[in-house]
């Protein structure tokens, strides 16, 4: 078996360190401008990637993330871990019952904030074709996933919004927060079928794909659930808890993930589905699940993230006129989506903008499903760019918008039931 | 027993010629004792001689044979004609007996009680073990989540418990954090969601306390617990640990379908495996 070598071992390990600790430090100077860890982590990668430290130092950018060695294989594995285990995580904070005891305006804001931002992302995308100087062939492909780009949201930045300016218990939060759950579910079920067609249009066709995702995740929520609700217990009496959760929920993440791509779909659905049917367990405590939780998000998160910077260079890749673009189409397709369904729910011109704004915060999710579109070559560079910068800038514009849009509003009124 | 009582002002009793038909009419009794109730007793199946007589008989003998009672024969679906008499009758209470546990395909296709629990536009008594000799409540369970709804329902259970003199009433305030949770992967420093979670529970505490003060709880022993985890689950799990007899819960807030026992939520956890007599209070004039 062909193992690392001295030297690459000790690059391998240099480069975790450092990602880690830099990371971290960026993440904590951005958290004092209230912005989200995520773009501290992604600055720290552009920082000491290509875009900066290796247009001046290239030398010592390589050092700290090497690329032509096996150390730089092996790190490549640990980050495709570690969006298995981020979306295993996403998929452990949907709570399905609170999207199923959605009310009329949470449902009529998922259906609008979804498919309003899909629809302009999928039609622009179409007729704008070449101009986002796309790699792939199938300009169908294309115009889904920039589609669903558009209509996913980030939970954990939205909660963390309406945390911070006291909208949490209000009843728009509770509507922003149901119908980003459900943009979600369905975003990642989408994304699933659109990787499933890329790829698997050798394999099978795209009538089969969608067959397969549908099984799968109604499989899997329904008697994978039930298994793992009956198992649980007997799980907790004979292992020690919570370490026997984390590596049992972890084992079956990436099972199904592995089961995912084995059937020609992307292993990052199995491990979403996984986390929903895990999360949902009643077993399973807010306690337990933060441990998993604060294990996947401080260690590989950020390695993922910031090796994001490694591999593309934001600057040579910038293009202002596509950034301008993808931004306009992801902004007004989400807010105006979100704004549509509000008003048709039931709320006020001012609350229907607010949660407008409250959706449109993009964040972690985006970049990730960017960063797998981008390799499989579903984007170039230029777009991967403008992608991410717009899930950075509608995560920074989300509450500084809904706290001026609530503080001419007055004070939000407290949920009922949503 | 106390009775000054008018909460269920008319309460319907359905009847099924079961076993436990006996001691559903003598707990059906009890309730009426205690809130002079207007009485309706329903069974929908063909009308026969022998089972005429025998409702008679258990009525006569449990002393419900007062002119302002009422029996009403009717054929048709059992759950569609007893949810159309509630209405039509205005019916405060639903009065049925009900296994702890249904098989699995019962419960997914739904029995009768069950079915009359999700769809009722009033509120419900389950009765699991009904007794000839029926002891009264005198553990109550009752949901204090942060809900519009549980003013009314805590109102209920307090007069409940006055008037069948019950020695225990613990009301659990169920904390879901799986929304709170959704920052912890974020960026909250050690402390700050800590400072969040309990900023959000202190605001359901104060809410919880003013119900009280705002109610007539006598002499009656009331206290207040809070338990994390999904709402209608740990409740449920309390009142089968602490050997309730009467869980009260709000009434859902929708209709509850296939779906919901497939993702079970809320009521759901309860009717999946009732931990003892359940009540649904569904406020007046809520729909």
């Amino acid at each position: 078996m062909e193992t690392l070598s001295h030297t690459e071992n000790i690059s391998l390990l240099l480069s975790i360190g450092l990602m880690l600790i830099s990371a971290r430090l960026f993440g904590e100077f951005f958290r004092k401008f209230k912005m989200p860890l995520v773009v501290g982590e992604l600055i720290a990668g552009v920082v000491l990637g290509p875009s900066l430290l290796g247009a001046f130092a290239p030398k010592v950018s390589e050092y700290i993330y090497t690329h032509n060695d096996h150390a730089s294989l092996a790190l490549n594995g640990i980050t495709n871990i570690s969006i298995i285990m981020l979306l295993f995580v996403a998929g452990m904070e949907l709570n399905l019952s609170l999207i199923r005891q959605q009310g009329k305006a949470a449902f009529s804001t998922s259906m609008f904030g979804l498919i309003i931002p899909l629809g302009l992302g999928f039609v622009t995308a179409y007729y704008a074709y070449e101009w986002y100087g796309r790699n792939s062939t199938d300009k169908v492909v294309f115009a889904l996933f920039m589609g669903t780009s558009m209509a996913i949201s980030a939970l954990p930045v939205i909660a963390r919004t309406l945390i911070d300016l006291n909208l949490f218990k209000t009843k728009i939060g509770s509507i922003i927060i149901t119908a980003a759950m459900f943009n979600d579910l369905i975003g990642w079920i989408l994304f699933s079928m659109i990787m499933g067609m890329l790829k698997g249009s050798a394999n099978h066709s795209v009538v089969l794909t969608l067959l397969y995702t549908v099984a799968y995740a109604i499989l899997m929520l329904t008697a994978g659930r039930f298994f793992i609700n009956k198992s649980l217990p007997w799980a907790q009496r004979n292992f020690s808890w919570p370490g026997g959760f984390l590596s049992l929920s972890l084992g079956l993440a990436f099972l199904g993930a592995a089961f995912t791509e084995f059937i020609g779909l992307h292993a990052i659905f199995g491990a979403f589905i996984i986390g929903i049917a895990v999360g949902d367990s009643v077993l399973v405590t807010e306690k337990t699940k933060d441990i998993v939780s604060q294990f996947v998000t401080n260690i590989f998160a950020p390695l993922f993230f910031v090796s994001i910077g490694f591999k593309v260079n934001f600057i040579a890749n910038f293009d202002l006129q596509i950034c301008a673009v993808v931004l306009v189409v992801a902004v007004i397709g989400k807010i105006s989506g979100a704004f549509i369904g509000a008003k048709i729910g039931g709320l006020s011109n001012k609350e229907s903008l607010a949660i407008g704004f409250g959706m449109n915060a993009r964040g972690a999710m985006e970049i990730i499903l960017a960063t797998l579109a981008l390799q499989a070559k579903l984007i170039g560079e230029e777009l991967y760019v403008a992608i991410v910068i717009m899930a950075v800038i509608t995560s920074i514009m989300a509450g500084p918008m809904l706290n001026w849009l609530i503080k001419t509003k007055g004070s939000a009124e407290p949920s009922s039931t949503n | 027993m106390q009775s000054k009582v008018t909460t269920f002002q008319k309460i319907a009793v359905a009847v099924a010629f079961s076993p436990r038909c006996e001691a559903i009419i003598a707990e059906a009794r009890q309730l009426q004792q205690a809130f002079h109730s207007q009485m309706i007793f329903i069974h929908v199946g063909k009308k026969s001689m022998q089972e005429e007589q025998y409702l008679k008989h258990l009525l006569h003998r449990f002393q419900l044979d007062q002119p302002n009672n009422e029996v009403i024969w009717r054929e048709g679906d059992p759950v569609e004609t007893i949810l159309e008499i509630c209405q039509t009758q205005n019916v405060d209470l639903l009065v049925a007996g009900a296994l702890e546990k249904e098989t699995l395909l019962k419960y997914f296709l739904g029995g009768i009680s069950r079915q009359l629990s999700r769809k009722v536009k009033c509120s419900m008594l389950m009765l699991t073990e009904p007794n000839i000799h029926p002891g009264g409540f005198k553990h109550l369970v009752v949901e204090g989540t942060d809900h519009p709804k549980t003013e009314n329902t805590i109102s209920v259970a307090v007069e409940l418990a006055k008037a069948f003199q019950s020695n225990t009433l613990s009301i659990i305030q169920e904390s879901d954090l799986s929304k709170l949770a959704l920052i912890r992967s974020d960026d909250f420093k050690e402390n700050e969601a800590d400072e969040h979670k309990e900023t959000l529970l202190k605001e359901e505490d104060e809410k919880l306390e003013e119900i009280l003060r705002c109610t007539d709880c006598g002499e009656l022993a009331i206290n207040t617990e809070r338990i994390e985890g999904k709402p209608g689950y740990v409740i449920s799990k309390f009142a089968r640990e602490k050997s309730a007899d009467l869980l009260v819960v709000n009434s859902p807030d929708i209709t509850m379908n296939l779906l919901d026992r497939v993702f079970p939520h809320d009521i759901e956890y309860a009717l999946a495996d009732l931990p003892c007599n359940l009540l649904i209070i569904h406020p007046k004039n809520a729909d």
